[in-house]
């Protein structure tokens, strides 16, 4: 008897645990409100406003004052990169910065695109919304999201927009492009209120593809893009009709990732690790713990005190761009760090890189833009985001010097939709701005198995 | 017959096992040392000889020097507050600009300078760096026994934060004076910093060693806290027959069987683990306390000890930067509960100018990257494998165990390495700048140890 009712029990829960993990499950928030006070009694203002970036004598002449003053610090003999930016690389780049770069005509560049800023739960969200020029006959152009992260901006996509807008090849399929600012970030207002998340941003930016009259869309982001764009999903996912990543940390690492650790490197078949899997992943200690802990001190910092150390940063132009770029460097790849001038200009040019951190001097930004990983991480690692799995069809391009590698095994805990993997020929953790080719054609096949899959 | 046999046999083994423990209690209790290492840290190639006078030095400051912090203090950009947010976010930028305003339009910067220099300052080159201390006599020399003293600060401290408690110890306490020395570390302040990598807590003790020598010191006293704490300890298990007494107002234990153990059984039975009532009511929830506390506190050690360069960049530039920066820790870890203040609690124990001259020391030698450099060269390799950690300290050691310091260590932890504590005091109350903030306890317990080792 008791047999019985315990192999019934038994069933019972493994059929309710089935049951349980294949329903779709939504993730549930609240509209918030941002704005300074309380929010006002009549309606919010829903008009989308065209924007323009603009500058002034004034602007550049208090920039090129502060670089004068740089009190620089000689860095140790042969430490290049690894106590953090080289002081010998930061004099080449403030030189440039204040002889070389053509902070006008950079403007120019960046109103290429539209802007435009609407309000969204009492902030003004920036964003950039390309439409393509021409659409080939009986077909319209697919709505696609990108969100940058940090320390990145909207102008990471720069490069990519067009490949997308306006692709060369004609049995490509056409995108219509929006690129929001994360609030905090550039030309986005900072919240003024405690507690705004990835949830939030993902939650707003929901309702700006409403407003704009998108009903589904694509979504493609990398660092807390990655993040904000898997949150939407999660949201909504009947209004996300693919998302696309390059950067998917694990958050909740379950039995199978914790396995395949342990055993991993003795039985890779098993788990379905490659040699790049390997090679990344082992030795863990060494790969997964020493290195996070090496290059997360920022992270720890930021989501601790952000007041604190960004307070520094919004005075000096030479210690934000050092503090920024620094990451551009060893983000590209870790051997960058042993190098004199740290790899910088291998692959980006200094003109984007310093339109970059413009972004975030003349905006101001960068206190809140640190505040978003305290509140993030604040709530301890397990918010209930990171439980939830993502049903919608995802894509996933493997970059080979992306920070944190993840390997398909660990991105199917949670992205039970994977219709596409790709292990990316070269690039790290910048890649849209990096590698705009090779992204583009990657979103391009991922767009199109979930096109062909809907039909 | 067989009862002799087993009668010796047991015998000897009793015998054995005593001389076992016999010579395992004589090797603990063996003082040992550690290696004193050498080094240079100048620029470029070591010369033949040094030159090693000390010579006198006076700080200085210029109306060129002011007029330019005025300016750059006049350009902050700020960035308002979240609502609500007190020092949780870091330091909060609403009483920042009151900070601001006081020093900009009251902070009387010559007027501090002048304070500096009642003490005399000394600058002399050991391996190949200018160390600068201030070398402070008691006034009455007669009929007193003058026992040289070497304090030694911390970060984001400095040479200042004693400038307190200095004439307590000068003064006469029933026939016990001090003759402070009180140094900068390299890297901090006035003292030269190190060019070459690998400056660590190892070489900084050792060059404080030479400097007591150079000046005709051959026993001494030591007391530290923070990064002072981790060099006087290191200068005592290099030449402890130079170092009379170790006292330490910050003391870390390191992990292991018995500090595991005791964490585990401390809260239900405390006596059973050596631990008092006031070791449970400091300790415990340990991980509320402890853990998590040291993790929301520790972002800045992090990245310190990665990216020194990195973090220390846009602070030299910014002096709103570099205070907010310093200040927060002056605020926190004097008392965590000030995250919750508005004002952080900061002028509840310091004076705006004594604060904002320990900003200055910083910013007018430009030594904000060095000084963090320190985290990175300490932390570098794994600091459980340093021959220091692994070897015990033997001199008559006095801790001062102060409510509000960052993590509590009761007597029996410290123990594991601090082999001769004479005396191990409860404080009353004061946070991790013992000697800033409380300077009159702080001498109270220095004196009543040194008393204790001169069997007063």
């Amino acid at each position: 008897m008791l047999t019985e009712v315990l192999v019934a029990l038994l069933v019972g829960g493994l059929l309710y645990f089935l049951v349980q993990r294949s329903r779709t499950q939504v993730l549930r928030t609240e509209d918030g409100w941002w704005g300074a006070g309380a929010p006002p009694d009549g309606g919010e203002d829903i008009t989308i406003r065209p924007f323009t970036v603009s500058t002034s004598a004034e602007e550049l002449e208090d920039l090129y004052r502060r670089i004068d003053q740089t009190r620089p610090v000689p860095s140790l003999e042969d430490s290049h990169f690894t106590y953090g930016f080289n002081s010998q690389c930061l004099h080449t780049v403030l030189s440039y910065w204040r002889n070389g770069f053509d902070w006008r005509r950079q403007v120019d560049r960046l109103n290429q695109y539209p802007h435009f800023k609407t309000t969204i739960e009492g902030i003004d969200i920036h964003y950039l919304h390309v439409k393509p020029k021409t659409v080939p006959e009986g077909s319209t152009a697919l709505p696609l999201i990108m969100v940058h992260g940090w320390p990145g901006s909207f102008y990471e996509f720069y490069g990519l927009i067009p490949l997308l807008t306006e692709p060369s090849d004609p049995s490509h399929l056409v995108f219509e492009v929006v690129c929001p600012s994360i609030p905090g970030y550039g030309f986005s207002e900072a919240p003024h209120k405690k507690g705004f998340d990835s949830v939030c941003a993902a939650h707003i930016f929901h309702k700006l593809m409403k407003r704009l009259g998108f009903q589904q869309f694509y979504a493609h982001g990398g660092d807390w893009g990655w993040l904000v764009t898997t949150n939407m999903a999660q949201l909504e996912p009947r209004s996300v009709r693919g998302l696309h990543v390059n950067f998917a940390p694990p958050s909740n690492p379950g039995l199978p990732i914790t396995l395949s650790i342990m055993l991993g490197r003795r039985f890779p078949k098993l788990f379905g690790f490659t040699d790049l899997d390997i090679e990344r992943l082992f030795p863990c200690m060494e790969k997964l713990v020493v290195e996070s802990i090496k290059e997360s001190g920022y992270m720890h910092i930021q989501a601790t005190k952000p007041d604190t150390v960004g307070r520094g940063l919004n005075d000096s132009p030479a210690g934000l761009a050092a503090y920024i770029l620094e990451k551009f460097s060893t983000w590209t790849s870790r051997d960058f760090r042993d190098l004199e001038d740290g790899g910088l200009t291998r692959k980006f040019s200094l003109d984007d890189l310093l339109t970059n951190v413009m972004i975030y001097w003349t905006s101001g930004c960068i206190v809140s833009s640190m505040r978003f990983y305290k509140e993030n991480f604040g709530k301890g690692l397990y918010a209930p985001h990171s439980k939830i799995p993502v049903d919608v069809p995802t894509g996933f391009a493997c970059f080979p010097n992306e920070l944190m590698h993840t390997p398909k095994l660990w991105l199917k805990q949670k992205y039970r939709n994977l219709v596409a993997f790709t292990p990316m020929a070269r690039g790290g953790h910048f890649a849209a701005m990096e590698e705009p080719q090779l992204m583009a054609e990657d979103i391009q096949n991922f767009t199109k198995i979930v096109e062909k899959k809907a039909l | 017959m067989w009862e002799c046999t087993v009668v010796l046999l047991i015998g000897s083994a009793v015998a054995a096992g005593g001389i076992l423990l016999a010579y395992i209690v004589h090797k603990r209790r063996q003082v040992k040392s550690i290696p004193l290492g050498e080094g240079w840290w100048g620029a470029g190639e070591k010369p033949l000889s040094e030159d090693d006078t000390i010579y006198p030095f006076k700080v200085q400051t210029s109306d060129k020097e002011i007029k330019d912090i005025h300016e750059r203090i006049d350009r902050t950009r700020y960035t308002d507050p979240l609502e609500d947010s007190c020092f949780q976010y870091g330091f909060n930028s609403t009483y920042l600009k009151k900070v601001v305003s006081y020093w900009r339009n009251e902070f009387d910067w010559k007027k501090q300078v002048a304070v500096l220099n009642k003490f005399q300052h000394f600058k002399t080159k050991i391996e190949g760096l200018d160390v600068h201390f201030i070398h402070v006599r008691p006034p009455h020399r007669e009929n007193q026994k003058v026992l040289p003293l070497m304090l030694v600060h911390g970060w984001p401290g400095s040479f200042y934060e004693f400038y307190k408690i200095l004439p307590l110890l000068t003064e006469n306490h029933d026939g016990v004076v001090f003759e402070v020395i009180c140094p900068s570390i390299p890297g901090y302040g006035f003292s030269e910093a190190p060019h070459k990598q690998g400056f660590d807590s190892l070489a900084a003790a050792r060059i404080f060693l030479t400097l007591m020598e150079r000046l005709g010191f051959s026993k001494f006293y030591l007391q530290g806290g923070d990064w002072g704490s981790l060099i006087t300890t290191n200068m005592a298990q290099m030449k402890p027959q130079c170092v009379k007494g170790l006292h330490l107002n910050m003391f870390i234990s390191t992990k292991g069987f018995k500090v595991m153990f005791s964490l585990m059984i401390g809260p239900y039975l405390p006596f059973l683990v050596g631990f008092s009532r006031e070791d449970v009511r400091r300790l415990f929830p340990f991980f509320e306390k402890n853990v998590w506390d040291i993790l929301r506190e520790t972002g800045y050690m992090h990245i310190q000890a990665t990216k020194p360069d990195t973090a220390g960049c846009g602070v030299n530039d910014s002096p709103v930067g570099l205070a907010a920066y310093l200040l927060e820790k002056f605020s926190s870890w004097t008392d965590l509960r000030n995250r919750d203040l508005v004002d952080g609690g900061l002028e509840r124990k310091f004076s705006l100018d004594d604060l904002l001259t320990n900003v200055m020391i910083y910013w007018t030698t430009g030594s904000i990257v060095s000084s963090m450099r320190f985290y990175k060269e300490n932390f570098k390799s794994n600091p459980d494998n340093r021959v220091d950690a692994k070897t015990g300290i033997f001199v008559p050691t006095g801790l001062a165990a102060f409510p509000g310091e960052l993590m509590h260590c009761p007597k029996t932890w410290a123990q594991i390495r601090y082999r001769n504590i004479y005396s191990y005091t409860f404080m009353p109350r004061g946070g991790h700048f013992a000697a800033f903030e409380e300077p009159q306890l702080l001498a109270n317990d220095i004196v009543q140890f040194v008393k204790k080792v001169e069997e007063f």
